[in-house]
């Protein structure tokens, strides 16, 4: 179905009735629950009522509670899941909005930033060096050079897709990365963002780095980071975050494609042979 | 432009508006009437960058255009920066994020069978990328930061 389709509502009312009574039902209980911050160790752990929010949808869907109980998959099918799809385009909006009045009286700190702000993007090249060799350790191959390349979100899915196909080994791995960041990005980046101020890291620095994924890693990363920092800090932590996501949209791309991309085949050329040797061993010991 | 999608939008965004309002009166206990007019200029911004959207040939998501628009009525130097900043500021920004996740919650709940199909090798180095990625570029804005003397 187009988006045009998905937003539909005649002879759809009572589809689109389900899916935003779910969701008013689990907006007032992740806000009843509210904000719990504990300390883990040296650090706090901030847990956001958006938080509870993602893991209460994901657990009524038919995947996961909806396949032991027939009440839910009554409420919520692959049609609620496709309307709630273009929900978080058009409930994102707003958010983007509070951004912009976040970013705008802060412009005389967020031009300061400037170059930290376009070159923080630079940072992506950390990914494969540290993630590639774990990748080729736990036994992955040319999958490792489609998983580790970035963060994997869109426009990487499209740089790889477009260079090796969807359905070759580094397609499948670009793919893993980038499913894995859609169902567990935002708890992830929460908890990054409520513990990363115990590595002595400035909280600028912290939240810039909060803008390299999607939008709601962004989110739920600088809203946990914005927590455990000294109150006159939040608004900008939260400015820098947005306007490090927004640069991303647009130099993440670039980067990709000429750097992140040809780093990682070269890194792989010179890392894969040890590994490969050991396969063939492996496979050696096998055939006697 | 289509006038029948953009109303459906402008539908659903109706209720994501009332869903931000219950859920800061939930959590905080804020008043809705009170911050009525900041959500429905919100609201106007974000149509307003649907409609950019559909309008300007760019491959220009209208997250980033509602964020665009926001940005620039609220630079100080505008006329428009302090009413805006004293409407909107009265919808919290955390109460704008419940709904969306929420909504996402729902929206992933058939890759979730998917997941499983991922090896969990895959699962791993997923969850190493984004955190190699994230101290990767906090690094790099920290060298940066202290370079430039802003920290």
């Amino acid at each position: 179905m187009t988006e045009k389709e998905i937003l539909t509502w005649s002879g759809r009312s009572s589809k689109f009735l389900k899916v935003l009574g779910v969701v008013l039902a689990i907006v007032v209980v992740s806000e009843l629950i509210g904000m719990v911050k504990f300390a883990v160790g040296p650090g706090t752990v901030v847990l956001l009522p958006m938080l509870y929010a993602v893991i209460i949808g994901m657990l009524i869907t038919p995947d996961v509670l909806g396949k032991k109980i027939s009440a839910l998959k009554k409420l919520i099918g692959n049609d609620e899941i496709e309307i709630a799809g273009v929900g978080v385009m058009i409930a994102l909006l707003p958010l983007g909005v509070r951004y912009g009045t976040l970013v705008g009286p802060n412009i005389v700190k967020v031009l300061e930033a400037g170059p930290a702000l376009i070159l923080q993007e630079l940072g992506n090249l950390f990914t494969p060096l540290l993630a590639l060799p774990i990748a080729l350790m736990l036994g992955l191959r040319r999958e490792a050079v489609g998983a580790t390349v970035s963060i994997c979100r869109e426009p990487t899915l499209g740089v790889i897709g477009e260079r090796y196909g969807m359905s070759s080994p580094e397609g499948n791995g670009v793919l893993g990365t980038y499913i894995v960041g859609t169902v567990f990005g935002t708890i992830f980046f929460g908890f990054l963002g409520s513990l990363a101020i115990l590595t002595g890291l400035h909280p600028y620095a912290l939240a810039m780095a909060c803008g390299v994924g999607s939008g709601s890693m962004m989110t739920a990363g600088a809203a946990a980071l914005a927590e455990t920092v000294p109150a006159a800090m939040k608004d900008t932590v939260l400015a820098y975050a947005a306007t490090s996501n927004m640069l991303t949209g647009i130099t993440g791309i670039y980067s990709v494609i000429f750097l992140a991309v040809p780093f990682t085949n070269w890194y792989y050329r010179r890392l894969a042979p040890r590994f490969e040797a050991k396969d063939l061993k492996i496979a050696e010991q096998e055939a006697e | 432009m289509d006038m029948t999608k953009f109303l459906d939008q402008f539908k659903l965004m109706l209720f994501v508006g009332m869903f931000t309002l219950i859920g800061q009166l939930v959590s905080s206990g804020a008043s809705p009437i009170e911050a009525l007019p900041g959500m429905l200029l919100i609201m106007l911004i974000a149509m307003a960058a649907l409609l950019l959207k559909t309008l300007v040939p760019l491959q220009f998501p209208a997250f980033a255009w509602a964020t665009l628009i926001a940005f620039i009525l609220t630079i100080p130097m505008m006329p428009t920066s302090t009413f805006l900043l004293e409407q909107i500021n009265k919808v919290g920004f955390l109460a704008t994020t419940t709904p969306i996740l929420a909504f996402a919650g729902i929206s992933v709940g058939n890759k979730i069978g998917i997941l499983k199909k991922i090896s969990w090798k895959l699962v791993i180095v997923s969850l190493i990328v984004f955190t190699s990625t994230f101290f990767g570029s906090a690094l790099v804005a920290q060298l940066l930061l202290t370079l430039q003397g802003t920290i």
